[in-house]
């Protein structure tokens, strides 16, 4: 059985990493380099604290595997769990962490409601003036760079070829049935290809002529220069977008939760800098004298109704691994190795309810 | 002691280091970046990414207008929250 991935992400190379392990011949095709996706540009945020219980279990699935792969790949992933704490600044949107603290605990995750006063006891330089309430969960930050490092490295050690600038131009498909891709002109036989495209998922999907209609998301993001380590806990504003975190690094990274687009593309703008700026030191005023060194743009997709599109398609052996919209970085690597299940033995155990069939689309 | 020639101060990134990547496979200038964190310190690839350059054009054999140079982002200079924050209506 041969399998190509098509994507780089964390959803592709983890993908191709549980198949390598069981032996499959996978082979990846991505059409830039590594980390020129959404993986690449993601700030890191890792939750356990989701409004939808089944991305609690593929979140906690996943911590479980980023700590396994990183000893069996001899990589360190840099994640640093000290905590995650979402902010509200009115009371509807306290209500919306109120039921996630709820599902939390339903999972056996800490989690738990704080005071706009607590939240000192974590972020001492917080200004509890700017928000109605909070809440502190288990989770953190990770190093988006070498988790894909890391399992590209794993995948490389199993005879996974990772072929960078190759944009596959056309899916194969006879009778219904997958039978290849061409990529730089070159045909490469396989009997499954996975579409973990990302941001460019519906343009993948069209090359098989299989509808998919995920929306494209723009966030940006930017860093400041480094600092001692400061501030432990990622810190999301719920109300605003707006979120921050320390890298190892020390540098403070933040963005604002991104909104549609037509196309993927990936230019800065200047409005989010000062909105950033703005909304970051009303929470931490003491962030006003710290420097912006660099900002930057990524495109992620999410389905529809935001449900991951994971599965088997209309086409027999073209399989859907996108829709991850801004949780993959959290969710992946457990949908990865259920997909890998349902590849190798057609066993569906998990991820039944991600099934691209699901989605009504019109061609 | 052995001589070190520092290629990328901020990061504090030697030659070597710089040629070892290039030799794992981070063999295009993004990837460079990326992986050893050369033009991504405080100065931002103003005094380093000249030098990634010719190691990558040395090592690889492809002239640096085949390489390019990593994409350039704003802001041109560091730029203070507060500063940035005033550019904030309400």
């Amino acid at each position: 059985m041969r399998v190509a991935i098509i994507g780089s992400g964390i959803a592709g190379i983890s993908l191709a990493y549980f198949l390598a392990r069981s032996g499959i011949d996978v082979v990846v095709f991505e059409k830039r380099y590594p980390l020129y996706g959404a993986s690449g540009r993601s700030s890191g945020g890792i939750t356990l604290q989701f409004d939808k219980p089944e991305f609690v279990d593929l979140a906690k699935e996943s911590l479980k595997i980023y700590d396994r792969v990183q000893s069996e790949v001899g990589f360190n992933f840099l994640y640093r769990h000290d905590g995650y704490i979402k902010v509200a600044r009115n009371r509807e949107d306290l209500e919306k962490l109120e039921k996630e603290v709820r599902v939390a605990k339903t999972k056996g995750v800490k989690a738990k409601i704080i005071e706009p006063e607590d939240v000192k006891e974590f972020v001492p330089d917080f200004n509890p003036d700017a928000i109605e309430g909070a809440s502190y969960s288990e989770g953190g930050v990770i190093f988006p760079w070498p988790v894909i490092w890391g399992f590209a490295k794993g995948c490389k050690e199993m005879g996974v070829e990772i072929k960078k600038m190759s944009e596959v131009s056309e899916i194969i498909i006879e009778k219904g049935f997958v039978k290849g891709v061409k990529v730089n002109g070159e045909v490469y036989k396989a009997d499954y290809v996975v579409n973990a495209a990302g941001a460019w998922s519906n343009e993948v999907s069209s090359l098989a002529g299989v509808g998919l209609d995920n929306r494209i998301i723009k966030e940006e993001v930017c860093v400041s220069e480094s600092l001692k380590p400061y501030l432990d806990p990622y810190i999301l504003d719920v109300s605003t977008g707006v979120y921050l975190s320390q890298s190892v690094r020390g540098e403070i990274v933040g963005g604002i939760l991104g909104s549609e687009v037509e196309k993927p593309e990936t230019s800065s703008t200047f409005e989010f800098l000062t909105k950033y700026a703005k909304r970051a030191s009303e929470l931490i005023p003491k962030l006003k004298g710290l420097t912006i060194l660099r900002q930057w743009a990524g495109v992620y997709d999410v389905a529809k109704d935001e449900i991951p599109v994971v599965g088997l398609t209309s086409v027999s052996g073209f399989i859907q691994f996108n829709g991850l919209g801004k949780f993959g970085m959290c969710i992946a690597p457990a949908l990865a190795k259920e997909l890998a299940i349902l590849i190798i033995r057609g066993e569906n155990r998990k991820i039944e309810k991600f099934s691209p069939l699901r989605l009504k689309i019109h061609h | 002691m052995k001589s070190r020639k520092i290629v990328c101060r901020c990061e504090d990134i030697t030659e070597e280091e710089i040629i070892h990547a290039i030799e794992e496979g981070y063999d295009d200038i993004e990837s460079l970046k990326r992986y050893t964190g050369a033009t991504t310190g405080a100065c931002q690839g103003k005094g380093c990414l000249m030098h990634i350059l010719r190691i990558l054009s040395q090592k690889t054999g492809k002239s640096p207008e085949e390489i390019g140079i990593t994409t350039q982002r704003p802001p041109v200079n560091p730029v203070p929250f507060y500063v940035l924050a005033e550019g904030e209506k309400e």
